[in-house]
């Protein structure tokens, strides 16, 4: 809200996709991501059935999975943008490279506090080299060194290539650390994994309950990431009005 | 393609001839190497475990920390005086400038990583009897794959106010795989493993060393770039 | 006739400052152009610019018509740069550091060429003398050789003088002003009004990321350039 009413006062939308719309977009999208966090909530607790083996602690993989998804869904964005960036250099895409870095990083951890939680209730430990689990904590590692380098140059625009930089290896990294991390697990065959988050294997209500959650927690991804992208677009442009000696042609020689 | 490669090898020559000459790196690296070992063989209590059963993983950890001090410095002898700036503004290719670097650095670590070798098979009187040629080949990919992140992040680093504190961050969690195939494998061929047992290891490295060669060759001009 | 060196609109911003702002200029093959300005002018930059070392926010460059892109590479075997900074490696001998800049820029006849150039800047009996055991005179003699190595039609100076005693200063004065031989296009950054003067054909004074004022040095007299780069200095504080 408080987004809303201050973008009234007056920044030009220039070129952009109308930005009255992306702001509705902000509130629209948030609100109904806040109802059906609400509603998956209610099914999490009131109305879906407990999973036979494993329990009421089973209810937390209905936050864990869509949370894990979105990561994902963020770190694609982020290397997609970056390549784009890199390529075209323009700020829109840095901006949304950096709007889907921040709100994957923010499921990523949500996904790395809600899967111990279960862990060491399924495990009885705490943390235990759950590929998934392992690749989320890399995941999470490589995203803080995507903020840290954006902010580790006296230049901005060379922190935002850098930034680019790391994205489009992190992304590249990725199926061969997830080789790593499954490989992994082989050797040690006594932490068994429990593959009771595959959802091919849930009742019809988990099921819906699941598509509940990744559809709420993509709602709330989409209206963060537009949140975040508006709010570095007027960050963006605060700085060219800080900049603003016009420009003039110097003398002719 | 002949100027292409004359290129890279000016820039690898260059970088030689001044680490040869100054042995700053090659002696960080090598006492390190030294160093290590000896701290290791005073903190694994030989009554219980069998240091050729852990083997892989020291050679492997030594060589990633001690290469990072190495690699760190790729191009600190660029900064003074400008150096950098005037290849910069002379007509080589910048991936070329990057492929002589990592060249460089590929011959560098190779030599600390031999060390390595020696030193550690002395201290903890290891008994390889495995395929040396797979042992060359996954130390050998495994270092490439390295030594292409490092360069890269090492230019990074060298133009961000973190300097090289930034390094370990950003480079541990990418050469996970690195670790992980690298120290499989060596491993199994200490254990006197078929080859067959490994391919799959040194096929992955491969894949590794390929990949960001190419990546990083294509992303470093816009590290450089001021 | 193309132009020996031209700039159109150049702007470079770092953020939210903008070093260089909209600078443009038409330098005839053969004509000197000093810049003169206070510091952080945005002269440097300016340069580094010219140099395609630094990529412009907008404008262009061109070198003989050429256009001087900071993506491209071949056109970079008509610029030479003499920075304050010596461009050296401090380990390597005079003649290792020509011989790997030689190899940059895909130079082949090197074994005549470097002595040649040494002979040029009189260290002719410096070539194996590593870098580091050169005084700051000679070492920007060498840095001269450097530039000149590839025999560049663009010459682009920041700063030379610095850090240079009086008889090294006016020795490095005898060997640029053989830079003027009616070919080279030179652009001279500094801040010393003396020797900005010398060798100019025409004069800037860029204050604040601008040219506040471009004009013939020949009409101009140390006074005169005096009341000019004052004023333009004061104007735009």
């Amino acid at each position: 809200m408080l987004l809303l009413r201050w973008s009234d006062g007056g920044v030009q939308s220039g070129g952009d996709v109308n930005q009255k719309q992306m702001q509705l977009g902000v509130g629209v999208l948030g609100a109904l991501g806040v109802v059906s966090v609400l509603m998956l909530h209610w099914m999490v607790f009131f109305w879906v059935p407990t999973e036979s083996t494993m329990g009421v602690v089973q209810r937390i993989f209905y936050i864990h999975v869509p949370a894990w998804w979105i990561a994902f869904l963020g770190f694609g964005l982020v290397a997609l943008c970056s390549a784009v960036y890199l390529w075209l250099g323009d700020e829109r895409l840095d901006r949304a490279a950096v709007a889907g870095a921040e709100a994957g990083m923010i499921f990523t951890t949500v996904g790395l506090l809600t899967g111990p939680l279960w862990g060491r209730v399924a495990w009885g430990t705490w943390w235990e080299w759950e590929p998934r689990l392992t690749l989320a904590l890399i995941l999470w590692f490589i995203y803080l060194g995507y903020f840290l380098v954006r902010k580790s140059t006296v230049n901005p625009e060379q922190g935002k290539r850098f930034a680019a930089v790391v994205g489009i290896i992190g992304v590249l990294d990725i199926p061969l650390i997830h080789i790593s991390v499954t490989w992994f697990r082989s050797l040690h065959p006594e932490a068994v994994i429990l593959s009771a988050d595959n959802p091919m294997n849930l009742e019809a209500s988990m099921g819906a309950t699941i598509g509940v959650g990744l559809l709420a927690f993509t709602l709330i991804f989409a209206s963060l990431f537009l949140a975040r992208y508006l709010v570095s677009g007027y960050e963006h442009e605060l700085d060219l009005r800080d900049a603003a000696l016009p420009v003039e042609q110097g003398a002719e020689a | 393609m002949m100027a292409y490669l004359q290129f890279v090898w000016a820039i690898a020559r260059k970088d030689l001839l001044v680490e040869f000459r100054t042995h700053e790196r090659l002696t960080a690296m090598g006492a390190f190497t030294v160093l290590v070992g000896l701290l290791f063989s005073f903190a694994i209590d030989t009554a219980l475990v069998r240091t050729q059963d852990i083997a892989a993983a020291l050679i492997w950890m030594t060589i990633i920390f001690g290469g990072l001090l190495g690699m760190g410095r790729t191009f600190r002898m660029e900064e003074q005086d400008g150096a950098l700036s005037g290849i910069l503004q002379s007509p080589i290719p910048l991936d070329a400038l990057y492929l002589g670097k990592v060249l460089a650095n590929f011959i560098l670590l190779s030599m600390m990583v031999a060390l390595v070798f020696v030193v550690f098979t002395a201290f903890f009187r290891l008994q390889f009897s495995g395929s040396v040629v797979a042992l060359l080949g996954v130390v050998s990919l495994g270092v490439l794959g390295f030594v292409t992140l490092t360069t890269l992040f090492s230019a990074m680093a060298s133009r961000s106010t973190m300097g090289e504190s930034l390094l370990p961050v950003l480079v541990f969690p990418l050469l996970i795989p690195v670790v992980r195939f690298g120290t499989q494998a060596t491993s199994r061929l200490y254990a006197g493993r078929p080859i067959a047992e490994v391919s799959g290891d040194l096929r992955l490295l491969a894949v590794f060393a390929i990949v960001f060669t190419i990546a990083c060759a294509w992303l470093f001009r816009f590290v450089i770039e001021e | 006739m193309s132009f020996g060196l031209e700039a159109e609109g150049l702007v470079r911003t770092f953020g939210g400052l903008r070093a260089v702002s909209g600078v443009s200029f038409q330098l005839q093959p053969g004509e000197l152009l000093t810049v003169f300005g206070p510091n952080g002018a945005g002269k440097t930059t300016l340069l580094r610019m010219l140099a395609g070392v630094m990529r412009p926010t907008s404008g262009h460059v061109r070198v003989g018509g050429e256009s001087a892109d900071v993506a491209g590479r071949g056109w970079r075997h008509r610029v030479g740069v003499v920075s304050h900074q010596s461009l050296l490696y401090a380990q390597l001998t005079v003649e290792e550091n020509l011989r790997f800049y030689g190899r940059l820029f895909g130079l082949t006849d090197l074994k005549t060429r470097i002595p040649e150039r040494l002979e040029s800047v009189g260290l002719a009996d410096r070539a194996r003398t590593p870098v580091r055991d050169l005084s700051r005179g000679l070492k920007q003699r060498v840095a001269l050789a450097r530039a000149l190595l590839h025999d560049p039609e663009v010459v682009l100076l920041d700063e030379p003088y610095t850090g240079l005693d009086p008889h090294a200063s006016a020795v490095l004065r005898k060997q640029l002003s053989s830079l003027k031989d009616g070919r080279r296009t030179v652009v001279l950054v500094t801040h010393n009004l003396v020797q900005g003067l010398e060798l100019a054909d025409r004069v800037a004074i860029q204050v604040r990321g601008r040219f506040a004022s471009v004009t013939d040095a020949a009409s101009l007299g140390l006074a005169g350039l005096d009341e000019l780069y004052h004023g333009a200095v004061q104007g735009s504080a």
